[in-house]
């Protein structure tokens, strides 16, 4: 039986705190302003059709702001930080074809290429992007991991 | 009662709902929304077509830059869209000929008509002084006045924030659509940000508020 290590607890809770937060302010941003996300989600060019576009600025936001919430508020954490994990995972590979393909179209170097990716934090740097999604991606790998909330709810 | 540990299929389960969740919520939330956008609409339609003149990869790649040469960039950018314009009719206006419009005594008579295409935000923050508002993501809004106005002016400038912006272009296909001719319309690259970096009076707040900068 998994037992909490009492001395990983609160990196748990800081790190679900911290992803919920962050997860919360960029679905955010996305949902106050859809059309604005539509735009930048068409530049990634890898979805088929309007409908599928549109559906996926109207709702991925939301997604976003409701695993946040529950992150936050200590509801299906485990669910929720996986949930996050996906997307994070989703959305590394999408920014990295995109850097790719705009890398292999000229001179620059892959890291001096930088863009809003409709991430929800404006225009970055390429790279600077891919280590903030790893160390994001670290973070749902360990709530993911943690096994002491019971039922998946930790309100602490 | 000592908490209980979830099983990975629990978790994945788990996950699955709250998505679904999520966009069960975006879904009710697009609906009521003003901002919604209409899920079947092809908002950048006249973008898209094939042959039409897309802005070429290495276009966008100049953009991407962190230190690109700006003329070149906007060379790219603008060789494209006057190619995709072209295709439909409609000349690209440079910053010259956008400002000789704006002083031409027909701007004030309404024979001369500025259309800002960007959203609310923008608009309020500053517009060219007497532009009208035409939203291509929220056309309803405006359109009825615009076209009134379209009626009248024997030109129309229609521009966003320049640049990469397509918005004034996907305005100036949503007045052709409705039957604004062609020969009307100018797309004004540079924009707003060109426009006032060039000391060009703006107007913030609402059409005709009043409220000038410089």
């Amino acid at each position: 039986m998994n037992r909490p290590v009492p001395s990983r607890g609160w990196v748990r809770r800081a790190s679900r705190f911290v992803l919920g937060a962050l997860f919360v302010y960029f679905g955010l941003a996305k949902a106050l302003d859809p059309a604005g996300f539509l735009k930048l989600l068409r530049q990634f060019d890898l979805l088929p059709g309007p409908f599928a576009l549109n559906l996926t600025a109207a709702v991925l936001p939301w997604c976003e702001m409701l695993c946040g919430a529950a992150l936050v508020f200590g509801l299906r954490v485990q669910a929720a930080a996986l949930a996050v994990l996906v997307m994070l995972a989703s959305f590394t590979i999408a920014v990295t074809v995109r850097a790719w393909s705009i890398y292999q179209t000229g001179p620059l170097s892959f890291c001096a290429i930088h863009f809003d990716c409709g991430c929800g934090s404006g225009e970055v740097v390429i790279c600077v992007k891919l280590l903030q999604n790893t160390a994001l991606a670290a973070l749902a790998g360990l709530v993911v991991a943690g096994s002491t909330e019971s039922r998946g709810d930790d309100p602490t | 009662m000592s908490p209980r540990a979830f099983t990975f299929r629990e978790i994945l389960r788990d996950s699955v709902v709250l998505l679904l969740a999520g966009i069960a919520v975006g879904l009710v939330a697009n609906g009521i929304s003003p901002r919604g956008l209409s899920l079947r609409r092809d908002y950048f339609a006249g973008l898209n077509r094939p042959g039409a003149g897309h802005a070429t990869s290495e276009s966008r790649a100049a953009s991407f830059a962190r230190a690109p040469a700006v003329a070149s960039e906007s060379t790219g950018i603008n060789a494209a869209r006057r190619v995709r314009l072209a295709a439909r009719g409609i000349d690209l206006a440079d910053h010259a000929r956008a400002v000789e419009l704006f002083r031409d005594g027909d701007y004030v008579a309404g024979r001369i008509v500025f259309i800002d295409a960007r959203d609310d935000v923008h608009f309020k923050a500053g517009h060219i002084r007497g532009a009208w508002q035409l939203d291509h993501y929220r056309l309803e809004q405006h359109l009825t006045e615009i076209l009134g106005a379209c009626a009248i002016a024997e030109r129309i400038v229609v521009y966003c924030n320049g640049g990469e912006c397509e918005d004034s272009e996907l305005a100036a296909n949503d007045l052709l659509q409705f039957g604004v001719p062609a020969t009307k319309l100018l797309v004004y690259a540079g924009g707003i940000t060109e426009w006032t970096s060039q000391g060009m009076p703006i107007e913030t707040g609402s059409r005709a508020s009043g409220q000038s900068l410089p």
